[in-house]
């Protein structure tokens, strides 16, 4: 059912719009591609959910921090292919360093727990 | 119309073949990896998941999902509506009387309750509750730190004379800072100067916008005109707009308060006037009470004669609003809440037509849920076409209060108070509109909740429309029952004030009205100042009139009875005296020529009528009493040869007759409560007046008695008049019949409001039972044909639909007796005759609701009686 949904991309959206947008960093590309490319990215660990993929790219756009356009691809397919606007860039910036924060925090918690366990 | 961003089709069909290329994609993947082409393809549809749902939420990162949902269930709901006409007919009539009633009643309240007074800072306006003379006025006003103070007389009466037909205006005497404190503006020229309401500075007046348009042609030059009222010659000083109407719309003129504390029968113990103000900032109304308790010794030390030590003690202070409407209140709000009651049964009504609709519905529901729709969004599609439902309604009862509103206006008795600010405004239209949104939630949430508790596996398996429904029927009853018990308690209602309108109407006044016409014969005080002038005067007029055509005989008194007006004044009784400091009885006046009694068949029980020569200068003073007089202050005597005076003269005064009892007071009342007796004496030299003057009062009423009803020689009186005296107007020429018929006017309005509500209950509730009762026997169909089929006789069909419905209803009649007892307490002020428990009553209304009822449940169990048992175990 549909909230049940919804909360799900809720949970994800955050850490979803950055490697989305990190994925267009190497180029333009279509909701597949961005799919596959965090998959083998991420060592096959990351499953990207379609339910949660494409409502997240529709609303990047929206947010006007990718922009898309219908293109041929090779095998002569019609394809909708992402990239980042100059606005999306900023924004991935951003979301790297603020990413970066929260990592090394969480790194910080978890760290001397760690050394405990080893001691 | 769609509300995302951007073009919404277009987008869908993208989104339609975006998400096409990624399975096309995956699927040529996982063949590139060496799966068959089909088995490709079921596994990429299969890892994506619902694609149709994906689409749905990813379109939604679009829209502005609300609006687009609502447009979509309006457009739904309108649909299904449109579907059905009959249901939408009836359920919008229904919400229409509903909701139509309830706006025309609640413009009513906030016309006279609700609105603020058209006054700067109205909620610091007060008012006394009871009336002062002149002399407290002016010890108040000058004492009081918490208010500033000023009298308003009760609506006087002018002659203007000099400009045209001598007319009869409509005035008040007013401070002189009236309308500073009011805060009004005149339309032309100044209002009152402080010190204006002094003697020989008074010979002021300010005209009322439709005096000046209508009387004086608008004139742009009046301000500063002379004109003479009552024989005084005022000068204009302004004019008020046309929308200050105060204190009633009925006045035309205000004049100065005389304030001369030479003339102290005047300054204390007459003209009894309206105490208005307005707070002083930083006082509130708690300090301004306590304030008029300190003062009340003032103003009692400063009297010129010992007061009752009681005086004035009941006596304390209200906003304005609360002081104008007064008695009125209790009425609205006891309307108001019938109303509510009727849209309460109309609620039940619709919700109830939707509960069997639902019922229908339950597999859409249940298919829609299956198909993913959330519950909540399911819900709110209901709901949705509920209020929809509920908005026609409003749209329609809007008409219906206009109408209502126009009927309800002409309906009331004219003297309600503020009855001309009420109009259907934008407060209106607002209540309108959520008293409709509120009413299609409420309805539409009862059926919409049951709609969702449905078994959807069951309603789905189940292939007819035959599912489990106990639960929405048991509903649906308990709605009938409750519907049935209110229609009972406004019915009841109706019935009491029906009955004591009845018992109003059979009671005798205590005077004949047939074959009696009035007039009202008015000169100029000053005009009676001059000794035997007005004697000579109305004794000419009484010959004259006697002799016009189609009159019988004709007589004169001081004010009619049902409230007419006349004066109180304080008397004393040999045998009774008044201990010192204890209350002085109060009686009323009547002034009368020897033929009043005898022409208005008022009884002499003992004794005997006035005669001319009781009437004459040199005759010794005598009265006449009223039987509840006698009786009270004379117990078991006769009340003839005693002793009776008014309380400023020394000599007594021989009672000579005992008549039978009028309704001087109102149709309800003989005399008010706080007046002990009625003493008649002759139009005279020996008239007692209430102001203690002693000459006889100027105005008085013609009663003529005629051969025929209706009065053909009013023409021909005005010229009797104009020929004794041109400067006198006669007004009000009318049979003493529509006089007593005016005076019923409230009680009759009241009983027909509620007559209309309680036929309008009556009707929802009869339709309500046939709904319900139809519904089940449709339900029942087949069990009544297994019955008949088993050998069931017609007539135990009928009794088993009939007593089904007689059940309910007598469920409702029980609860509807119970309720009534609770809340027609509330109305006793509006009885007369009846208590508000009456059984009579009662039963007649329970007798007549059980019939309605069983005549409802008859229609469906006839066609219940009429079900072929083949056709109805085929059926399916």
């Amino acid at each position: 059912m549909k909230p049940r949904y919804q909360n799900r991309i809720e949970l994800l959206q955050g850490t979803l719009d950055l490697l989305v947008l990190q994925t267009l960093r190497w180029g333009a590309q279509h909701g597949y591609g961005i799919a596959l490319a965090i998959r083998a990215n991420s060592g096959d660990i990351l499953q990207v959910d379609t339910g949660s993929l494409y409502p997240a790219l529709h609303r990047l756009e929206r947010q006007k921090l990718i922009a898309a356009e219908w293109k041929v691809s090779e095998n002569n397919q019609r394809v909708r292919v992402y990239r980042l606007s100059a606005a999306g860039k900023k924004k991935l910036a951003s979301e790297r360093s603020r990413w970066a924060q929260i990592s090394q925090a969480i790194a910080g918690i978890l760290g001397p727990a760690g050394e405990e366990s080893e001691a | 119309m769609k509300f995302t961003w951007g073009d919404s089709d277009k987008r869908a069909r993208e989104l339609n073949e975006e998400i096409a290329s990624h399975l096309q994609m995956a699927a040529r993947d996982r063949e590139a990896r060496g799966e068959s082409s089909a088995q490709a393809s079921e596994a990429a549809g299969r890892e994506m998941g619902n694609s149709g749902l994906i689409q749905e939420v990813t379109h939604d990162q679009w829209a502005w999902t609300w609006l687009e949902d609502l447009l979509q269930d309006l457009r739904y709901g309108a649909r299904t509506l449109r579907k059905n006409p009959g249901f939408t007919m009836v359920a919008v009539l229904t919400l229409a009387l509903g909701i139509g009633a309830n706006s025309a009643i609640f413009s009513l309240v906030n016309g006279v309750l609700l609105s603020p007074l058209p006054y700067a800072q109205p909620e610091r306006l007060v008012g006394a509750t009871q009336y002062y003379p002149k002399g407290p006025l002016v010890v108040m006003r000058e004492q009081s730190h918490t208010m500033q103070l000023v009298g308003m007389s009760d609506n006087k009466e002018f002659n203007l004379t000099g400009s045209g037909d001598p007319v009869r205006l409509i005035g008040n005497s007013v401070s002189a800072d009236f309308f500073s404190m009011l805060g009004a503006q005149p339309a032309m020229g100044r209002t009152f100067r402080n010190g204006e309401d002094q003697p020989d500075k008074d010979r002021l007046v300010i005209l009322s916008g439709a005096l000046w348009e209508h009387r004086f042609q608008a004139d742009p030059n009046i301000v500063g005109r002379w004109i003479t009222l009552e024989g005084v010659d005022r000068e204009v000083v302004g004019v008020m707009p046309a929308d200050f109407r105060f204190p009633s719309p009925k006045t035309e003129l205000w004049v100065p308060l005389h304030l001369d504390p030479r003339n102290t029968g005047d300054y204390w113990g007459d003209s009894y006037m309206a105490l208005i103000g307005r707070l002083r900032p930083g006082a509130n109304l708690e300090q301004a009470r306590a304030e008029l308790k300190t003062m009340r010794p003032l103003v009692l030390a400063a009297y010129a004669w010992r007061m009752p030590d009681n005086s004035f003690v009941n006596t304390t202070i209200v906003s304005l609003e609360e002081a104008i409407v007064g008695d009125a209140r209790g009425k609205l709000l006891i309307l108001l809440g019938a109303v509510s009651l009727l849209l309460l049964i109309a609620c039940a009504n619709v919700a109830n037509l939707l509960l069997a609709r639902a019922t229908t519905r339950e597999k859409e529901v249940a298919v829609r849920v299956a198909l993913g729709a959330s519950r909540w969004r399911i819900l709110r599609q209901l709901i949705t076409e509920s209020v929809l439902l509920s908005l026609l309604g409003g749209a329609l009862g809007l008409g219906v209060a206009v109408y209502g509103l126009v009927i309800l206006k002409a309906t009331l008795p004219a003297d309600t108070p503020r009855l001309a600010d009420v109009a259907l405004n934008g407060q209106v239209l607002g209540f309108t509109a959520l008293l409709a949104i509120l009413t299609g939630v409420i309805f539409g949430l009862v059926p919409a909740l049951g709609a969702l508790k449905v078994d959807m596996t069951a309603a789905l398996k189940s292939g007819g429309q035959r599912s489990a429904t106990g639960g929405n029927h048991r509903a649906s009853k308990m709605l009938v029952v409750g519907e049935v018990a209110v229609s009972m308690i406004l019915v009841i209602a109706a019935g009491l004030l029906v009955k004591s309108l009845w018992i109003l109407s059979g009671t005798s006044p205590g005077f004949r009205s047939e074959h009696v016409v009035t007039a009202r014969i008015t000169p100029n005080e000053l005009f009676c100042a001059v000794p035997g002038r007005c004697l000579a005067f109305y004794d000419e007029l009484l010959n004259r009139t006697r002799a016009l055509p189609g009159v019988r005989d004709v007589a004169a008194v001081n004010g009619l009875p049902l409230g007419g007006g006349a004066e109180i004044f304080p008397g004393a009784i040999e045998a009774q005296p008044t201990p010192a400091g204890a209350h002085v009885p109060m009686f009323w006046e009547k002034i009368v020529t020897p033929g009043y009694l005898r022409i208005l068949n008022i009884p002499v029980l003992r004794g005997r009528a006035f005669t001319e020569a009781d009437a004459a200068p040199g005759a010794q003073p005598v009265v006449i009493v009223s039987k509840t007089t006698a009786e009270h202050f004379w117990p078991g005597r006769d009340g003839v040869g005693e002793h009776f005076r008014p309380a400023w003269e020394k000599e007594w005064r021989t009672v000579v007759g005992v008549v039978g009892d009028v309704r001087e007071f109102s149709i309800t009342q003989n005399a008010a409560s706080w007046i002990d007796g009625v003493i008649y004496t002759p139009y005279g030299p020996h008239a007692i007046r209430g102001s203690g003057a002693a000459v006889p009062p100027a105005e008085m009423t013609l009663v003529i008695e005629t051969a025929g009803e209706q009065a053909q020689f009013a023409g021909e009186l005005k010229n009797t008049v104009a020929s004794l005296n041109h400067d006198v107007p006669v007004s009000q020429i009318s049979p003493l019949r529509s006089w007593v018929a005016e005076a019923m006017a409230e009680p009759r309005s009241t009983s027909a409001l509620f007559a209309v509500f309680a036929a309008l209950a009556l009707l929802l509730g009869a339709v309500g039972i046939y709904g319900v009762i139809s519904y089940s026997v449709a339900q029942r169909t087949r069990e009544i044909g297994i019955r008949m089929a088993l050998g069931a006789r017609r007539q135990e069909v009928l009794l088993l639909v009939v007593g089904q419905g007689a059940k309910l209803a007598l469920a409702g009649v029980a609860i509807g007796i119970a309720g009534g007892l609770l809340l027609t307490r509330l109305m006793s002020g509006l009885l007369y005759g009846v208590h508000a428990s009456d059984p009579l009553t009662y039963g007649v209304v329970a007798v007549l609701l059980m019939f309605v009822a069983l005549v409802a449940c008859f229609l469906p169990a006839r066609r219940a009686m009429r079900v072929d048992p083949m056709v109805a175990l085929r059926y399916e």
